[in-house]
Parts: structure tokens; C-alpha cells; sequence
């Protein structure tokens, strides 16, 4: 089946982009790696300091990840309103605004231009067109809303999800004089994003896909999705002081954040439960088998990375040993793993066959980058939490120093090379497997469907 | 369940936490004034803010516990290596951590900057935020130091203990243990006496005025030093 509406096109772009920062992504993360578990000389240690790739590592994972969901958004509405996108010009002129942002924050960040806070290193003056390609964005899909008069509680939950992003991402824009305060609004980002708005449009385009691939009745999907989403915002927003703990806030955070962010596996548990009840109630057959694996897989790696090893260490008793140090940074990798990327390659498997105008793709290659990536960044994962519990032990509960530490845990580190590596090798193949689809598939068959034409030349 | 109640479910839900989530945060805002004495918070203090952020310092170091992973935490920096330390560790990285198996850049951050960053260090220490990092903490210092026993079984002298309880392994190593920040211990006893060990330790300016490691005779009472001293002395076999 093709593209129902012309404009679902726009998609396209959005998703070629996301998938090159994506590569550029990995490039850095590897970088990382080897600083971590190599000697590097001062001289390369000045070129390509550590902080710099980190910066691009997390920026490039942010941006393709918004720009994934924004071509996600592009692709679904029509469908679900009945109506073409409000305007596709608009469209082209956000994703090039936007990724030249992008690039010039990258480039910027070479020289040395940075606002210098994790995560949330791009200037002043990039922010302000971040902001203005939202709010293009945002105007974009509210007008084609409103002019189709077709509301769905699907639609209605995507677009909160996108507007909650957009107001949240302001918290993060000024200079706050006092460090406490600072970081206490910067989790109104980074929290309230990955835990808040970026769950709701999570839970949204999941229950879609699966209304789309399942054909369960769009009234029970619904009822879990208003349940789905209580739970997230109930668990997610006073969870918000489980990284409050040691910031010097008063100590009722201790009890709220504990007791609260606690409880957020509950809706991510659902999600899984949700997703296997639909699945087991398909009435029709599912064509496209990548789709059905990613959906499963990412209700599942979901839990695991984010609620499962977000939860070993959001009681302020382990945390207190385990804050910045490698555990969290193995729950990072596994939780955006889990949720996010996976449900980006979620959309893009559902998207791109579509996209490319073909009935019938082979599944082979999709399966096998899939599995390799997941085995590599379950190990990767592994590694980092292995890293991170001798660190725990050295550094915090011994006390021996940061450095001794370290020293403990190079092994693990080369573990993540390889494992980084690997991780590499199967997004290539996804990668080649998403763009020549198209090509390949007709190269086998012939079977082109004629309307699509216009999407196959790639 | 109908859709009506999972509707309420929904909007109880998002509405309870938010309401907890901005009640809270007024009263935070309130209280964090006392608890990071905010009244000490000096343009001096917020130049070095920008400093710390001009840098980038952050995406290696965690502060507070967030940002960067690479690099030791630097909330109680201020204390527990002093400024004289600090200072040379920005300006002149490349020979603080010649010998370290990781380096931190020479960004080249001006006289007056380290300055601004030292001021914002020493605010930063006074953070009242439950005595994180367990490190840096005086107190967890000695429980780590009866769990270090504890589990390896060995019988530590009163000053080895002390020696690994005032951070002194995070410059100097024993053993192969340790920072590399500054010299090897495992000889210093074949090259001073307990008497010139503890003066070292009390006040390193009183031996060397450019000394930059921290003094600790305000923070160890005299019989301390002299048995941490002792310790040292005894120190004559290493590489
Ligand atoms: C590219 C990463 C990187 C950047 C950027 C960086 N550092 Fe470092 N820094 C390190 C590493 C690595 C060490 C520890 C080296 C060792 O002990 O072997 C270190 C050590 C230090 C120490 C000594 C800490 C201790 O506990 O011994 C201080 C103080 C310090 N850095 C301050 C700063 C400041 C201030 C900035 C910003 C102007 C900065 N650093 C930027 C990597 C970095
Ligand atoms: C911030 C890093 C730092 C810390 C912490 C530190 N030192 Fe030092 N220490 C140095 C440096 C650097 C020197 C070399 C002299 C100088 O420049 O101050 C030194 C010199 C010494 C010397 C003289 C060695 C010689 O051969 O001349 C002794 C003894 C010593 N330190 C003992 C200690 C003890 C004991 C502790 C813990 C109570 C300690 N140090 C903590 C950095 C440190
Ligand atoms: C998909 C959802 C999630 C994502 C993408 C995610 C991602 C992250 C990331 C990247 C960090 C590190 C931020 C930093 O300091 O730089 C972090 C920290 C943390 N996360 Fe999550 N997370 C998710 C869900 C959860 C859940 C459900 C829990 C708890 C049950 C949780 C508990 C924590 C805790 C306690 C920390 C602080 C670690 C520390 O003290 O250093 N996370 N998360
Ligand atoms: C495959 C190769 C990858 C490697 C080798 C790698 C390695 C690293 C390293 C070493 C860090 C620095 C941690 C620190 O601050 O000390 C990091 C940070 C981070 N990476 Fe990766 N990464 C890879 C892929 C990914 C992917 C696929 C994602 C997301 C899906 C991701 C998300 C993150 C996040 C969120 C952080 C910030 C962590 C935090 O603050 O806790 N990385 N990565
Ligand atoms: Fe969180």
C-alpha cells in the first residue's frame, strides 16, 4: 500500500536526514569510547577533547531523534485527519531550517561556540531559530488539523506530546546566575522530555502503529492510551526529584522523587502488556514483519533500559553511590535505545516501504541490522553497568579517588569499542536497507504501483 | 473499564502530579536561597559560572554529580585540593597529569578567569546538598575506610587509614594506588624524616612557597599528622 495522501511525502526528507545524524551520531559516540580506554596524547587530546564529541554525540542524538518524530508527525496526521498537510513548503523550509541549525551548532561547537551546559550546549542565537522552526512546525500541523475538523484522541495526545516538547525546551534557554537552580530547570528539559512529553508522543504513534497493523478497534486502543498517558504524567512529573537528591534542594525531594519516580515502570509495563494484547487480537495478517518485530522489541527494550535499570538506581540510597557515575550512563544508552531509537526505526520501517511505493520488501536485511544492533547495544549497555558498579564500589563506597577508579574499569571500555563498532556495522545496514528497498524490491519484481513513481527516485 | 474512566484516570493523574510538581518547585525556589547561600552568590562567583561554561568544562566533568563522566567530579574540589592545586590544574594540565593515563586539554583560560573560576569552586563546596559526593565526604570517608578493611582483611595502621580517609590518594600513589597528579609516596621515607613529613603535611608552603598542595593543618589536629607522618616515614622500599 502506498501513500494516501500526496503531502505524506514530506516524511521522506525528514527521515533521510534523521538517519545521516544518526551515522554521524555513532561516529562521535565511538570517539568517546576510545578517549575513554585509550591514552590519547595531549596534542590530539586539544584537537578532539572529549567534551566537544560529547557534545556532538548528544546533539546529533537529539536532533535526529526530533527530527524523526517531526517526519513521524508529517506522516501520520494526514491519515488520521483525512487531509493533506497544511502546507508542504512550510514543511521543507522547517527541516532546512532546522538542520542547518543543527549543522551550524556542530560546526560552532568546533570553534569553541557552545553555551557550555550538557546536553544543552547550542547559543543563544540557535535557539531562537530551534524555536522558530517548532513554532513553524507546530503552526503546521495545527492548521492542518484545523482545517480537516477531524479530531482524534491519537492526534490530540501526538500534538500535546510536541507542544509540552516545545514549551519545556524554553526552561533550558536562559543563563541562571545560581548552579542549583540551574540544574533544577535543566532537568524541566532533559526529565521532563524523555519522561514526559517524549512518552506521550511514544505512546501515540505506538498505539497508532499498532491500530494500523493490527486493525484492534481504534475505541480500545484508545482507552488504554488515555490510561497509558495518566500514568506517565502522574509518575513522570513529581518524578522529576529523583534528580534533585543531591543538588542542594530541601529534603522532601528525597521521599517525592524516590516514592513517585519509583512507580514510573507502572505505565511502561502497560505499554508492553497493551502492545501484546493487540497483537494477539490481529484480525489481519502482518505484511510487513520488520514493523511487528521493531514494535515488539521496543515495548520491551523500553522496559527493560528505562524502566528496569532506571529503576535500580532511582532510590536515593543507591543512588547516592551510583549518581554520574557509568550506571548512569549505561541506563542512558539502554533506555534511548530501547525507546526511542527503536521507535523511530519503528516509524521508519512502517513509513518507508510506503514511501517507496512498494508492496513487498525483503525482510532479511531489516531483521539482521535490527539484531545486530540490539545485541551490540544490550552488551554495550552491559558493559558501561559493569563499568559503573566497580566505579560505585572504587570510587564511592571505598572512596579510593576518581582516578584509581578508572583505572579499574579500562577493560569494560574496550568492551564498548567493540561492541560500538558492531552497533555501527548493523545501522549501516539498516541504514542501505531503508534507502534501496524501493530499488531493489522492483529490480526482483516489477511490482511497482504506479502512483508512487514520484517517491521512488532516490 | 470504560473510556470515561480511563479519561479520569488521565486527567487526575496529570493534574495531581502537576499541582505537586508546581507547589514544590515554589518552595524550592524559596528554600534553595538558604541551603546554597545564595547571599554569597558574588559577580565574582557568577563570572566564574561563566567561565565553567565558556570552557565547555562541564561535558568532561560532572559537577554535582551531571555532565561529562571523564573527569573527576569537581563540587568539593575547592576543599579537597585546594586552590593553589586548581589553579595550576586549568593553566598547566599537561604537566599536572603528564604522567596520567588520561590528560585534560590546556584550554588556555586567562589569569583572571582562573581567578573567577576558583571563586566559583569555593562556592560551590558550601552547596548544603546531603554531603555528595560519598568521595569527598569526611564522614563516609571513614565508613569507606572500615569497608576497605573490612573486605581485604588487612590490619591498617591509624595513619595509612588517615592517609586514604584525607584524599592524599587522589594526588600521590602507593603501591601503583593512586593519582598521578603528584609524586609516588613509595620512597619518602628514605628521603625525609617524620618530623620534615609533617610539616609537608601541615602547611607545604612552610617547606616550598610555591607549593600547590593543599595544607591540612586545619582540618588534622597535630597527633594526626604525626601519625599519617609516621606512616610515610616508614615508607623507603617503592620504585
Ligand atoms: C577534555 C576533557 C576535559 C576538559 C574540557 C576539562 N577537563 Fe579538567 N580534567 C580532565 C581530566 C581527564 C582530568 C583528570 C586527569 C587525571 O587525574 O589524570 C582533569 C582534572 C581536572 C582537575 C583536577 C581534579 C582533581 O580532582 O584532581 C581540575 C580542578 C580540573 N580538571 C578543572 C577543569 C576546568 C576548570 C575545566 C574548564 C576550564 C576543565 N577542567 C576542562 C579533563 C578535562
Ligand atoms: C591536590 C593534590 C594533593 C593532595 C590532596 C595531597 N598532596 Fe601531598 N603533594 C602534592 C604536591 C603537588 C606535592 C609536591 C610539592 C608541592 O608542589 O606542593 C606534594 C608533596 C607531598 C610530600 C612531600 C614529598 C616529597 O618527596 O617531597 C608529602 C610527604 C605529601 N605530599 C604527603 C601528602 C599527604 C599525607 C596528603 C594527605 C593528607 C597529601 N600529600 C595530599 C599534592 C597533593
Ligand atoms: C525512555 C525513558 C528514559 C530515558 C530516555 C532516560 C534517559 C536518561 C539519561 C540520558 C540520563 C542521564 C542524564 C544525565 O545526567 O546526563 C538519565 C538519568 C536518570 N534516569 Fe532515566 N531515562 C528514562 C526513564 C527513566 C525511568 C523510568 C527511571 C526510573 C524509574 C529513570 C531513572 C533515572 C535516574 C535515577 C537518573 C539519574 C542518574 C544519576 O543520578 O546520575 N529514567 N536517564
Ligand atoms: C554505538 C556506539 C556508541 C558509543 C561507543 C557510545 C559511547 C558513549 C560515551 C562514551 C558517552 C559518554 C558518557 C560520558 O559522559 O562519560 C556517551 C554518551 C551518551 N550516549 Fe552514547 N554511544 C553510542 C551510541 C549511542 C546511541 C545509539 C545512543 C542513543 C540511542 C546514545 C546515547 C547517549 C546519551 C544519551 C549519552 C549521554 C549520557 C549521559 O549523560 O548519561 N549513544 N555515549
Ligand atoms: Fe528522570
Amino acid at each position: 500500500m502506498p501513500v494516501t495522501y500526496k503531502s505524506q511525502r514530506i516524511a521522506y526528507p525528514y527521515f533521510v536526514v534523521a538517519l545521516c545524524l544518526f551515522a554521524l551520531q555513532i561516529v562521535a559516540g565511538i570517539w568517546l569510547a576510545i578517549s575513554y580506554a585509550f591514552t590519547l596524547p595531549q596534542g590530539l587530546v586539544e584537537a578532539l577533547p572529549f567534551s566537544t564529541m560529547r557534545a556532538f554525540h548528544t546533539n546529533l542524538l537529539v536532533l535526529w531523534m526530533l527530527l524523526g518524530f517531526m517526519g513521524g508527525t508529517y506522516f501520520m496526521v494526514p491519515e488520521e485527519s483525512k487531509s493533506e498537510i497544511f502546507s508542504t513548503k512550510l514543511a521543507w523550509f522547517q527541516l532546512i531550517l532546522l538542520t542547518a541549525t543543527g549543522v551550524a551548532a556542530l560546526v560552532g561547537f568546533l570553534f569553541g561556540w557552545t553555551k557550555g551546559r550538557p546536553l544543552l550546549e547550542i547559543p543563544f542565537p540557535l535557539n531562537m531559530l530551534i524555536v522558530l522552526g517548532a513554532l513553524v512546525f507546530l503552526f503546521n500541523i495545527g492548521m492542518t488539523l484545523l482545517k480537516a475538523r477531524n479530531w482524534t484522541m491519537i492526534q490530540g495526545t501526538l500534538l500535546s506530546g510536541l507542544v509540552l516538547l516545545a514549551l519545556l525546551y524554553l526552561f533550558g534557554v536562559p543563563f541562571y546566575k545560581n548552579l542549583s537552580i540551574d540544574w533544577y530547570y535543566w532537568w524541566w528539559v532533559i526529565h521532563l522530555w524523555v519522561e514526559g512529553a517524549w512518552e506521550l508522543i511514544t505512546s501515540a504513534i505506538m498505539a497508532w502503529v499498532l491500530m494500523r497493523i493490527t486493525g484492534v478497534e481504534r475505541k480500545t486502543v484508545e482507552k488504554w492510551l488515555y490510561v497509558e498517558i495518566g500514568l506517565f504524567m502522574f509518575t513522570g512529573l513529581a518524578g522529576t526529584g529523583h534528580h534533585y537528591y543531591w543538588i542542594g534542594a530541601p529534603d522532601y525531594w528525597l521521599a517525592v522523587g524516590g516514592i513517585f519516580s519509583a512507580l514510573e515502570p507502572f505505565p511502561i509495563l502497560l505499554m508492553v502488556w497493551d502492545t501484546f494484547q493487540h497483537t494477539k487480537h490481529s484480525k489481519s495478517g502482518v505484511t510487513n514483519k520488520v514493523v511487528w518485530t521493531l514494535v515488539i522489541a521496543c515495548s520491551i527494550m523500553h522496559l527493560i533500559g528505562a524502566g528496569v535499570f532506571g529503576f535500580i538506581h532511582t532510590l536515593p540510597q543507591v543512588n547516592y553511590y551510583t549518581h554520574g557515575s557509568q550506571v548512569t550512563v549505561s541506563h542512558g544508552h539502554l533506555a534511548f535505545y530501547g525507546a526511542y531509537a527503536l521507535l523511530n526505526l519503528t516509524i521508519f520501517y512502517y513509513a518507508f516501504p510506503r514511501l517507496h511505493g512498494v508492496e513487498r520488501f525483503r525482510t532479511n536485511l531489516g531483521h539482521l541490522g535490527f539484531w545486530i544492533t540490539l545485541i551490540s547495544m544490550s552488551v554495550m549497555g552491559l558493559a558501561f553497568g559493569v563499568a559503573g558498579v566497580i566505579q560505585s564500589y572504587v570510587e564511592r563506597v571505598f572512596g579510593l579517588g576518581f582516578m584509581t577508579a578508572q583505572a579499574q574499569m579500562q577493560l569494560w571500555f574496550k568492551v564498548v569499542i567493540v561492541a560500538g563498532l558492531c552497533f555501527a556495522v548493523g545501522l549501516g545496514i539498516i541504514i542501505y536497507d531503508l534507502l534501496s528497498m524501493g530499488r531493489r524490491a522492483r529490480a526482483e519484481s516489477g511490482a511497482v504501483l504506479t502512483q508512487s513513481k514520484g517517491a521512488a527516485a532516490v | 473499564m470504560t473510556t470515561r474512566t480511563a479519561q479520569w484516570i488521565f486527567a487526575v493523574g496529570t493534574l495531581s502530579s502537576a499541582i505537586v510538581l508546581g507547589v514544590l518547585t515554589v518552595d524550592t525556589n524559596r528554600q534553595m536561597a538558604t541551603l546554597t547561600n545564595a547571599d554569597k552568590l558574588t559577580d565574582e562567583v557568577v563570572a566564574g559560572k561563566v567561565v565553567f561554561q565558556k570552557y565547555n568544562c562541564n561535558d568532561c566533568h560532572t559537577i554535582l554529580g551531571f555532565g561529562g563522566y571523564y573527569a573527576p567530579d569537581l563540587t568539593r574540589v575547592y576543599r579537597t585540593k585546594g586552590e593553589a592545586y586548581i589553579r595550576k590544574a586549568v593553566t598547566e594540565p599537561e604537566k599536572v597529569f603528564a604522567t596520567s593515563f588520561r590528560h585534560m586539554p590546556n584550554q588556555r583560560v586567562k589569569p583572571d578567569e582562573v581567578d573567577k573560576l576558583v571563586a566559583f569552586f569555593g562556592w560551590v563546596n558550601n552547596i548544603n546538598n546531603h554531603d555528595w559526593p560519598p568521595q569527598d565526604s569526611k564522614q563516609k570517608g571513614l565508613t569507606g575506610t572500615s569497608r576497605l578493611l573490612a573486605s581485604s582483611g588487612i590490619s591498617m595502621s591509624e595513619g595509612a587509614a588517615l592517609f586514604k580517609e584525607n584524599n592524599c590518594f587522589s594526588c600521590h600513589s602507593l603501591g601503583g594506588t593512586g593519582g598521578s597528579s603528584a609524586l609516588a609516596l613509595d620512597n619518602v621515607g628514605s628521603k625525609l624524616s617524620a618530623e620534615q613529613i609533617a610539616k609537608q603535611i601541615a602547611d607545604p608552603r612552610s617547606v616550598n612557597q610555591a607549593a600547590i598542595m593543599p595544607a591540612f593543618m586545619n582540618f588534622l589536629s597535630a597527633p594526626q599528622i604525626n601519625s599519617i607522618a609516621d606512616f610515610l616515614s616508614k615508607q623507603k622500599g617503592g620504585k
